[in-house]
This record gives C-alpha cells, sequence and structure tokens, in this order.
C-alpha cells in the first residue's frame, strides 16, 4: 500500500485539524439543541389542547420518516426560496438538530413513563406542588434511563456530521475530500478521518458509561 | 356538636359509563376510626383516592370539616375548587398506600423530612427532629439512613406511614396497607396502626382485608359493594349480626379462604 508519512504530517493532520474543530462545533451545537427542542417537543405532543398535541405529533412522524441527508438539502436549497438564507454550517445545525430532537423528546417520554404511578400519587399526597414533584421526586428518577440514551444520540450526532459535507460545510470530511481531489490522494486523508471518528466515538462512549455508572449509583432502587 | 369531619354528599365518581361511586352519602367523626371493607372493585379504595384529590369526582361534593373539598365559596356562590383551595384542604389528610411509594432515591429520612420542608415550611432541622420522632414511634430508628431498596416490605409500609404523619396530618388514610407484605410483615405494620387508632388523635379510614384487624380497630365498619354502602354499623354487629345478604355472603366467603 502506497502510505506517505510526509504527506500526511504536512499536509493531511494540519487541514483535517482545523476541519476537526467545525465537526466539534456542529456536534456540540446541535446536540445541545436538540436537547431543548426535545424538550419543547415533548411537552407541546403531551399538551392538553389537541390541536398542538396532533399538529406535533404529525410533524415529529414527518421528520422521523425522512432522511436526514434530504432534510439538509430542504433546509439548505429551499428556505432561501421563502427568502431565508443561512449559512450552509447553520443551516446543516438546525437540520440535525431538529431531526435529533425528534428522538430526543421520545426519550424524554419514555424517561418520565418509566417513573411508576405511585411516585406522582405519593407526592400529591405529600401536597409537593407540581414543581417540587418534577424537581425532587420525578426527573432525579428518570435520568438514570434519560442520560445513557442521550449519550447514544450525541455519539449518533458526531457520526451524522459527515453528511454536512454535502452542502460544503467544511468539517473533516468535507476537507479531506478536498485534500483528495487536490493531491489525487484519497488514502492519508480519508483514513484519518475515519481514525479521528473511531476514537472520538470511543471516548465519548466511554464517557457516557461513566456518568450512566454514577448516576445508577447515586440512585439506589 | 362539631358536624363530622368527613362528609360524602351524593357523591359520584365514573370512569365513562362505568359508576365506580354512585350517590355516595357517608360520613366519618372527628377523631372516628372507619373501617372499609368489600370485594375488590367495590368503590372502596375509591373513596379514599376521591378525598385524596388523587382523582377527581363527577357529582356530588366532600366536605372535609364543614369546607367544601371539590369546590370552594367565591362570595355567595360555589365555584369549581382552585389549586390553592384544593392544597389547603389536602394538607390536613395523610395517606398510606398498599405499594408503600416511598421515593426510592431518598433514605428514610429524606423521605420523611421531604414535603414538611418543602410545603410546610418547616427548616430542615426542626422537619429532622420531628421525623426523628416519628421514625422511632415506628421502630425503625436505626434505619434512618437506608434506602427504600434495603429495607423490607413492613420496614418500608412503617417509613411510610412516618413520612404521612410527619406532614401533620388529621385525617389518616390507610390503602390495604398490609396487602402486598409477606406474611410476617403484616402484623409489624398493623402493631402501628392500632397505636394510632388507639391514640385517638386521628380520624381514620382504614381499606382493609383484615377482618380480625378491622373489628379489633375501628369504630365503624362500612361495607362496600359495587359503587355503593350496603351496611354500616359497629363491628360486633357488621361481623356477629350481618344483615344484609351480600354482606353475608363476602364474610362467608372471606372465612372460607382463611
Amino acid at each position: 500500500m502506497d502510505w506517505r508519512w510526509d504527506f500526511t504530517f504536512d499536509v493531511v493532520i494540519p487541514r483535517l485539524w482545523e476541519a476537526a474543530g467545525v465537526t466539534v462545533y456542529a456536534t456540540v451545537a446541535s446536540f445541545l439543541l436538540a436537547l431543548v427542542g426535545g424538550l419543547i417537543l415533548m411537552l407541546l405532543k403531551t399538551s392538553k389542547n389537541r390541536m398542538v398535541s396532533f399538529a406535533v405529533t404529525e410533524f415529529i412522524e414527518l421528520i422521523r420518516a425522512t432522511p436526514l441527508l434530504v432534510q439538509i438539502f430542504f433546509l439548505f436549497f429551499l428556505l432561501p426560496e421563502v427568502g431565508i438564507t443561512l449559512p450552509p454550517l447553520t443551516s446543516g445545525i438546525i437540520a440535525i438538530a431538529l431531526y435529533n430532537s425528534t428522538l430526543c423528546a421520545e426519550v424524554y417520554r419514555a424517561g418520565l413513563q418509566a417513573v411508576p404511578r405511585g411516585q406522582w400519587e405519593a407526592a400529591m399526597a405529600l401536597n409537593l406542588s407540581t414543581y417540587r414533584t418534577f424537581r425532587r421526586i420525578i426527573i432525579p428518577q428518570s435520568l438514570p434511563p434519560i442520560v445513557p440514551a442521550l449519550g447514544n444520540y450525541l455519539i449518533a450526532i458526531f457520526k451524522e456530521t459527515p453528511l454536512l459535507s454535502f452542502v460544503a460545510v467544511g468539517e473533516i470530511m468535507h476537507a479531506s475530500k478536498l485534500i483528495g481531489s487536490e493531491y489525487y490522494r484519497f488514502t492519508e486523508a480519508v483514513t484519518i478521518a475515519g481514525v479521528f471518528f473511531l476514537v472520538m466515538s470511543l471516548v465519548s462512549a466511554q464517557l457516557v458509561r461513566l456518568v450512566e455508572t454514577y448516576l445508577q449509583r447515586s440512585i439506589q432502587r | 356538636m362539631k358536624g363530622p369531619k368527613i362528609r360524602f354528599e351524593k357523591v359520584l365518581k365514573a370512569y365513562g359509563e362505568l359508576k365506580v361511586l354512585e350517590d355516595l352519602d357517608f360520613h366519618v367523626d372527628e377523631n372516628e376510626v372507619v373501617a372499609i371493607i368489600g370485594p375488590s372493585g367495590s368503590g372502596k379504595t375509591t373513596v379514599l383516592r376521591v378525598l385524596m384529590t388523587l382523582e377527581g369526582i363527577q357529582g356530588g361534593t366532600i366536605f372535609v370539616g364543614d369546607e367544601p373539598l371539590n369546590v370552594m365559596r367565591k362570595g355567595d356562590r360555589l365555584v369549581p375548587a382552585n389549586r390553592a383551595h384544593v392544597r389547603r384542604i389536602r394538607s390536613k389528610i395523610g395517606m398510606v398506600f398498599q405499594s408503600f411509594n416511598l421515593f426510592p432515591h431518598m433514605t428514610a429520612l429524606e423521605n420523611c423530612i421531604e414535603a414538611p420542608v418543602q410545603t410546610k415550611g418547616l427548616s430542615k432541622s426542626e422537619a429532622t427532629a420531628e421525623s426523628l420522632e416519628l421514625l422511632a414511634m415506628v421502630g425503625l430508628t436505626d434505619k434512618r439512613d437506608h434506602y427504600p431498596s434495603q429495607l423490607s416490605g413492613g420496614q418500608q409500609q412503617r417509613v411510610a406511614i412516618a413520612r404521612a404523619l410527619a406532614m401533620r396530618p388529621e385525617i389518616l388514610l390507610f390503602d390495604e396497607p398490609t396487602s402486598a407484605l409477606d406474611p410476617e410483615m403484616v402484623g409489624e405494620v398493623l402493631n402501628v396502626i392500632r397505636d394510632l387508632a388507639r391514640s385517638g388523635h386521628y380520624t381514620i379510614l382504614l381499606v382493609t382485608h383484615q377482618m380480625g384487624f378491622a373489628r379489633e380497630v375501628s369504630d365503624r365498619v362500612c361495607f362496600f359493594d359495587g359503587g355503593v354502602m350496603v351496611e354500616e354499623g359497629a363491628p360486633d354487629d357488621i361481623f356477629g349480626n350481618p344483615q344484609n345478604d351480600r354482606l353475608r355472603h363476602f364474610l362467608s366467603k372471606i372465612l372460607e379462604a382463611t
């Protein structure tokens, strides 16, 4: 196999290093937006207003039933048609966040449902306010199932960011493609990009597991 | 003379077509101990649940003391009770559940002090002192720092009783408090309830399948069947000289089983 270390160190790693920053930024930004968006979707979906909950349920179905890449293209190419022009990175982050917020909403819902009904009733019988019931009783008990699931979505989002290369966001996959076509050498750039994803995923998975163990220990059942 | 502590007036509780309580008139005097017996599905647990406002009612009025629970006076009209009104009345009532419902992420002591600190405005040290006394009363001083998962069923239920008492309720509701327990743990929980019943400080409503215990501790026994109170009376009359056929049938089946 033809692998050139000088090319790797002089060209590939410096350029990918810069692009890796974009990948990490896109991941973190999408994830944070998805966390908040998921909460909003979950609250709207369980709204007492039938119209609202119906609309949100259908919206979630729509997002889930279409590929993320299509949504990224949709936001990037079609929003300008209605007068909204966003930079590729911004529209890409919004698309990934939107897609994952529907998944987060489901995680929140499942986490809350995992808390037995009796806990709500005990809190009510003890006259705790709704806020206190959530803050002190319900949320602490729903975190152990919720946090690992969210951690997995963080890793999933990270692995989805290469899709942004389709709308020319300068993340790591895009950068390695550019290097490849500039120098007619793909081996090093694509391999290093792959290794980057592998290492980051393994490290984050380990972190998620640590948090999981910590939570499990903090709540005894 | 004071009116009854708890009064149900034509109370209707229904799930769609199914009427769980139908035009129920029912009352409990202050510091009276009333046992409610009946087959499952008779609505006996529902009496406690609507009183604790875990569930709403579709008709009638429930009074706690001389105040209506599900409605409130506004000028000279009655309007549906708002949250503040319900919470004020609810603070007089404590409930012990069949499945304990302790908070699993808190120790026995934390379970007890949580609500008094949050809702009664007690300082943490006041609440702790009071809860320790209650835990001592139920015989669990040494388990104060244990989590529910580290306690037996009987111990969990005793913590749950201490937790209910920590709210300084005037009315105590026991919803089949020993039904989820292994037989050897029933006694320790009944002993605590017996002491509370005999103290004369609480108005107690006890839903139970322990007929012997109901007969022993209660001032009055009410037999429910099909959402209706079929018969009520002194324990010796209900168990010794039942009038209604359905009650006789129920008692004979219970006796067969034991």
